[in-house]
């Protein structure tokens, strides 16, 4: 399939005309001066030339080579994914420990199933039990009365 | 008048008033003009002198492929105006792998096109006049001689028909127009530009014509 052989020669007259379209007189005379004076600007604000940022560079690469966006936004997609797959992972409370060939590594203390929830209560509080987190702290309640004092 | 005419389509000058030599795009192992590599290393270096002579030399050509693409004056040249903008901020990246020329053309080119996708339908159409030199074009006077005595409103007309045409093509397929059909442009330059091979650019040369073809056939003859 060459273009260049088939009937397109009408075509290509007609075409001819764009070659005809022109900007306003002087038009390119302050293209470039407006595009200097942008720079300058830019430059004045420290938002080009030596103190262009990192950031900046990269989106301008993004635009000179489109498969650098293609190549950042399929490595951002990849490090989402495999986000989202390591948290699939996470270890669930009651079943914390990793198992090889059936036993687990490390045998951690589990509340026997007929354990009563007053048992549970117990081994959480401060009434004199060894494995509280917070014996340390002596945390003691006292009752409060919210009643105005009369003293 | 006539080279005011011929000004979008004429090979770049290596400095104003020289003879005309266009650096040939993306080729490593043509000669690059001396001058432009000069240029683009002061440049690199802050010099804005020099980049005001890049921008002179190349302004021409960006804005008109910017403007074929948009048939919109005022759209190419805010594109322009930021491809000369970014192509400094970005000039430190510039390994100069290709020509200057290829490289700020393919920013010109992505910006555009990116700029297309994000206008879509909101398209308005804004033309450059037509240079006295196409009421005189034999090319086109044949296309509308026998239509209406009144050239230059048949010219008009033709102008906004072929633009409306253009606007009916997808932007990869305008593109290939504008650069070979309208800029001049050869289909390994386009390919470069363009960043594919030569074949796709024929391919899509081909699928354009046609469907321009179809789009203006009852002005051509």
């Amino acid at each position: 399939m060459n273009p260049d052989s088939e009937n397109f020669d009408s075509l290509r007259q007609l075409l001819a005309l764009k070659r005809h379209e022109v900007p306003p007189p002087g038009y390119f005379d302050r293209l470039s001066r407006d595009v200097m004076a942008r720079i300058k600007a830019g430059e004045k604000g420290g938002q080009v030339g030596a103190e262009f940022s990192w950031f900046q560079r990269m989106l301008s690469m993004f635009d000179v080579k489109p498969v650098f966006a293609g190549a950042f936004g399929t490595a951002v997609c990849a490090f989402l994914i495999s986000g989202v797959l390591s948290s699939d992972q996470t270890p669930v409370l009651g079943d914390a420990t990793p198992h090889v060939g059936g036993s687990p590594l490390v045998s951690a203390p589990v509340p026997e199933a007929n354990s009563s929830v007053e048992q549970l209560m117990a081994s959480t509080t401060n009434s004199g039990g060894s494995g509280s987190l917070f014996d340390q702290f002596s945390l003691q309640t006292r009752p409060v009365s919210y009643l105005p004092n009369n003293n | 008048m006539r080279e005011a005419a011929m000004i979008m389509t004429e090979p770049i000058p290596g400095k104003p008033g020289d003879a005309l030599k266009r650096p040939p795009v993306g080729e490593q192992a043509e000669p690059v003009p001396v001058e432009e590599s000069e240029l683009v290393t002061r440049a690199r270096k802050g010099d804005l002198k020099a980049y005001d002579q890049l921008v002179q030399r190349y302004q021409e050509r960006i804005y008109a492929t910017i403007y074929h693409m948009t048939s919109n004056h005022e759209d190419a040249n805010d594109l322009a105006q930021e491809a000369f903008i970014k192509g400094f901020q970005a000039l430190k990246s510039f390994k100069g792998g290709s020509s200057f020329y290829t490289w700020v053309y393919r920013i010109a080119v992505n910006k555009t096109i990116n700029f297309l996708k994000q206008r879509k339908n909101r398209a308005q159409m804004s033309l450059n006049d037509l240079d006295f030199n196409a009421e005189h074009d034999p090319d086109l006077v044949a296309l509308i001689s026998d239509k209406t005595p009144r050239r230059e409103a048949a010219l008009t007309e033709l102008q906004e028909k072929l633009n409306e045409g253009l606007q009916k093509l997808s932007e990869p397929h305008r593109l290939v127009v504008t650069l070979h059909d309208v800029q001049g442009l050869s289909h390994e330059e386009i390919a470069k530009i363009m960043g594919c091979n030569i074949g796709t650019v024929r391919s899509r040369l081909f699928y354009a014509r046609q469907q321009l073809q179809g789009f203006l056939a009852d002005y051509l003859k």
